[in-house]
């Protein structure tokens, strides 16, 4: 039996995605877990503790716990979005986007056009990871303090457009050695049955506009 | 609050240590009091204010591990010499930075800030100009503590 590439590849990526999910359920809902439990059992110990030297040093590995559930917290969440699962595309997007203003001090105007439609769970990663790419180009590349993505919801397709007024490049100089990125978005989107086209002109800044189908 | 973005002192003092130093950019970062994170509180050179929304992660990029480890760092040529990835370099990428020379501060002990020089070509910072940036840290360690022991009584 031979499956062609196309479907190979997208059963890979797809696998891959379900596994990094896993992952981060598992760090979220159990390690996370485990170390909040022992987080609250060194509080109620600390509390009857006497002696002011034990005292002290209960409470700095209390303060490193703490600091280790944050970093879990936010590696779960770096890694699958619970956002996306639980309330959709729109939302694991703003949530996105707010961290990263807080990141990296890029401000990003959300714009939606349209009522938000039902989106399968594995379209969703897709389009949430291609966005991602370009947020992260932004943020590595464009030199710029703001961008703005737009969400268009029509009767049969779906229309992320992502844009900046940054230092921008040359998107028609074919340079494939150092464009991974942008060619592994064009593959997701195109797998995923969507389009995926990207404007760019140097001083000019760079439009991405990512489509899919809506069924 | 421990907030430093008004206070001058410390404005001033890193304009002066970029200018005796001759670096493109100087900023002190401080670790804020309820989460793990460090944010910048002031900067002179800089090209944009994307450094007053950043907030880096405990361990991560120059600041995160300067404060972390509380041991000086260097980048000489960015983003090729780093550890991880250049996303965790957020000022470097906001400040369009190549180099880097970073140390570590300690308030009252405890809390704890990085004054950072950078330059937007590949750079090698000299040993005059390391010993510039200890001087101004440990002036700016003095500076701070005493505006922090004077908002404790009130005074601020
Ligand atoms: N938003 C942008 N602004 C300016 N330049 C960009 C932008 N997005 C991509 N680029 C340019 O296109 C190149 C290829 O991007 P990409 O394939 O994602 O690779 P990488 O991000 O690993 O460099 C980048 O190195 C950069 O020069
Ligand atoms: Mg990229």
């Amino acid at each position: 039996m031979v499956m062609p590439v196309s479907e190979i590849s997208s059963y890979i990526i797809h696998t891959q995605e379900e596994e990094i999910k896993r992952i981060a359920l598992e760090l979220h809902e159990g390690v996370g877990q485990n170390l909040y439990s022992l987080f609250t059992g060194l509080q109620f110990i600390e509390g009857g503790i006497e002696n002011p030297v034990m005292k002290s040093a209960l409470k700095d590995m209390t303060a490193v716990l703490a600091k280790t559930i944050q970093e879990v917290r936010l590696l779960s969440v770096e890694l699958h979005p619970p956002a996306l699962s639980a309330f959709g595309l729109f939302a694991a997007t703003k949530s996105y986007i707010k961290l990263y203003t807080n990141t990296f001090g890029i401000e990003v105007e959300l714009i939606t056009i349209g009522k938000e439609r039902l989106v399968s769970e594995k379209e969703n990663i897709v389009l949430f990871r291609v966005f991602q790419e370009a947020l992260a180009n932004i943020a590595k590349h464009a030199d710029t303090s703001c961008a703005t993505v737009t969400f268009r919801w029509e009767e049969t397709f779906l229309a992320i457009e992502i844009a900046d007024e940054g230092v921008g490049f040359d998107s028609n100089e074919e340079n494939s050695r150092n464009n991974l990125g942008l060619a592994v978005m064009k593959e997701r989107m195109h797998l995923a049955g969507g389009t995926f086209t990207i404007q760019s002109q140097r001083e000019q800044g760079t439009y991405i506009k990512l489509t899919l189908p809506l069924r | 609050m421990r907030n430093l973005r008004n206070f001058q002192p410390a404005a001033d003092a890193c304009a002066k240590l970029r200018i005796e130093i001759g670096s493109d950019f100087a900023g002190l970062a401080i670790q804020n009091e309820n989460t793990p994170d460090v944010s910048w509180h002031q900067a002179a050179g800089n090209r944009n204010d994307k450094y007053k929304k950043i907030n880096v992660r405990f361990g991560k990029g120059i600041a995160g591990r300067v404060i972390s480890t509380g041991r000086p760092m260097s980048v000489v040529h960015f983003p090729n010499d780093i550890l991880g990835k250049a996303l965790d370099y957020p000022i470097m990428l906001a400040e369009n930075l190549q180099s880097a020379y970073a140390v570590p501060l300690v308030f009252n002990q405890v809390q704890r800030g990085v004054l950072l020089v950078g330059n937007r070509q590949e750079h090698i910072f000299t040993e005059e100009a390391k010993e510039a940036v200890a001087r101004t840290a440990a002036e700016l360690q003095e500076l701070i503590d005493r505006f922090y022991r004077g908002e404790a009584d009130g005074e601020a």
